[in-house]
């Protein structure tokens, strides 16, 4: 059983072109999601109709195993979220916006403090959220996302307006989350070395359509399907004589030879002939395409 | 679903805490029975024989309803009922409201009971500034008599069961524009508009169709002027009627909304 679990969601809003088509989301139970796409891509909408902010058109959408539609509040009743910007009531204090959630989510009064703390906000005293910084108003609203435990966490861009030390916490945090109370976690972002570390799971998302979606180590395969050899010499005309007389695919980029990844023996014998006919040879290697370069080429494609 | 409400009353009327509209509930029900102090005090010649009239506190009544029926009463429903509700437009927090467990209906009817309540404590507050403009000359002024007629609850509470059922048409449209619209300019300004046509149509023989009258109407039913035409009809059951019919429609229009982040 998936903890979320979206069957062919289409979503159109008035007048405008299809916003999301046929996304079709597995989040497993116990892991941290990394929802990925660039702005516009289709993230939001889709985590606003997971959480029934947006109403459904078409598909389906199963939360614990339950409909949402049927479930909504029992479902809702283990989720925290954060959408978009922090959703903060700026004349009450840090507490104060707690409290008023822990009077719906009836959960003990020490939870506030307990948050406050986690998110490293406890010394805000009297201080109205509306005077908080960017990161603070973002920590708070990750607080208020943890208050009741929930078993789920939907985050939309949690890291937005966090300073490098601020990410790091987050990351640490929800990492611990995950691991000692097996929170599952969806979490969206438009860069991927920002959650790099910190998912189980991808689910790569362009222009309303999924484009990707396994366990990192996924997309780390395609990371090898990804390999390349760069050649650099002092005539680059002449050497891709050289190798095309190999029958092999060469371009060239940045003034280097880019070719598919070859076997070290025709590489030794290119190299080699490069020598032998009087080419002065700089670099020859195989270099491997890291995360973000396969997450920008897969939304460039 | 009723332990919900009580929960979700509860975190409501957290949220009006230090806000505007809960310091116009409390300004405004003493500004004009601190008016008449200030003025009895300073001009308090004739207070001994006014405090031992037999109508004392009826006319206290009458002079302290005057500015309220025809300004404040509307004025300050249109400003609170619009601010109260525009809180989460303003914070943005609709999405995080409507992703906590609760029924859509609740969170309606919990939004629309927390301002009634404020509604509420305002005719509080007001009746007791009303007590208080009496006393405090009383206490102030030497020669100045306890009112010598007894307080008149009866007629106190009447009167007041009928201003808030008048002033019930105004709460529900300015609900369901603040429901409906973010800017609260759109609120606030057909509020305004629709008070100054009620002013405007108090004249008219059709003047009670227009929803903001009523109070109006009501302080102005044993007034003699040739400007102002009392309907004949019970303007209470109107008022009532309006409330109900905006109410659906501010209920349906919200639960019928596509986006609710």
């Amino acid at each position: 059983m998936y903890c979320v679990e979206t069957s062919k969601l289409l979503h159109q809003f008035l007048g405008e072109e299809m916003v999301l088509n046929d996304i079709s989301l597995q989040v497993n139970e116990g892991s941290i999601y990394g929802f990925l796409g660039p702005n516009g891509a289709g993230k939001t909408t889709t985590l606003k109709l997971i959480l029934g902010l947006l109403k459904k058109q078409q598909g389906e959408i199963f939360i614990f195993g339950k409909q949402v539609e049927n479930n909504r509040i029992e479902i809702l009743r283990n989720i925290g979220s954060l959408i978009e910007s922090p959703s903060l009531y700026g004349h009450l204090t840090a507490s104060e916006n707690l409290s008023i959630l822990q009077k719906i989510y009836r959960c003990p009064k020490q939870r506030i403090e307990e948050v406050l703390h986690l998110a490293g906000l406890s010394s805000t005293g009297n201080k109205k959220a509306s005077q908080f910084s960017l990161g603070m108003k973002q920590r708070l609203s990750i607080a208020i996302a943890l208050l009741h435990s929930p078993s789920l966490l939907i985050l939309d861009e949690p890291t937005n307006g966090l300073d490098p030390n601020g990410m790091i916490e987050i990351r640490e945090l929800l990492t611990r989350l995950n691991q000692q109370q097996g929170t599952t976690i969806i979490i969206s972002s438009h860069l991927l070395g920002e959650i790099e570390k910190l998912i189980t799971h991808v689910g790569v998302i362009n222009k309303g359509k999924i484009l990707f979606q396994g366990t990192l180590n996924d997309l780390k395969n395609k990371q090898q399907e990804s390999l390349f050899t760069v050649i650099e010499t002092s005539h680059i005309e002449k050497a891709m004589r050289i190798i095309a007389a190999h029958h092999l695919v060469a371009e060239i980029k940045d003034g280097k030879i880019i070719l598919p990844a070859l076997p070290k023996k025709t590489i030794a014998v290119i190299s080699r002939q490069l020598v032998e006919n009087g080419i002065e040879l700089y670099e020859i290697g195989v270099v491997k395409n890291d995360l973000e370069t396969i997450f920008m080429n897969l939304i460039n494609n | 679903m009723f332990s919900s409400f009580v929960h979700c009353f509860q975190s409501e009327w957290l949220k009006r805490k230090g806000t505007l509209a809960s310091w116009i509930v409390i300004v405004g029900g003493f500004f004009t029975p601190a008016i008449i102090v200030i003025v009895r005090v300073i001009k308090h010649d004739g207070l001994a024989l006014m405090y031992a009239s037999n109508d004392f506190w009826k006319l206290l009544w009458r002079s302290s309803w005057e500015s309220m029926a025809i300004f404040l009463l509307p004025l300050g429903a249109i400003l609170s009922t619009s601010l109260i509700t525009q809180i989460e437009y303003k914070n943005n927090t609709w999405k995080q409201l409507h992703t906590l467990p609760l029924n859509f209906t609740t969170i309606f009817i919990t939004k629309l009971a927390i301002i009634l309540i404020m509604v509420l404590q305002f005719f509080v507050f007001f009746n007791m500034g009303i007590y208080l403009s009496a006393i405090i000359p009383y206490l102030l002024i030497s020669g100045v008599p306890y009112p010598a007629s007894p307080i008149p609850y009866n007629f106190f509470l009447k009167e007041n069961a009928l201003f808030f059922i008048d002033c019930l048409p105004t709460v529900a449209l300015q609900y369901l524009l603040s429901l409906k619209y973010k800017n609260f300019l759109v609120s606030v300004g057909t509020g305004f508009v629709l008070w100054v046509g009620a002013l405007a149509s108090l004249s008219w023989k059709f003047g009670y169709i227009v929803p903001y009258t009523y109070g109006m109407y009501n302080y102005l039913k044993d007034s003699a002027s040739a400007k102002v035409t009392p309907p004949a009809i019970n303007i209470h059951v109107i008022a009532f009627a309006y409330f109900v019919v905006f109410t659906i429609i501010s209920y349906i229009l919200y639960i019928s909304k596509k986006d609710k982040g």
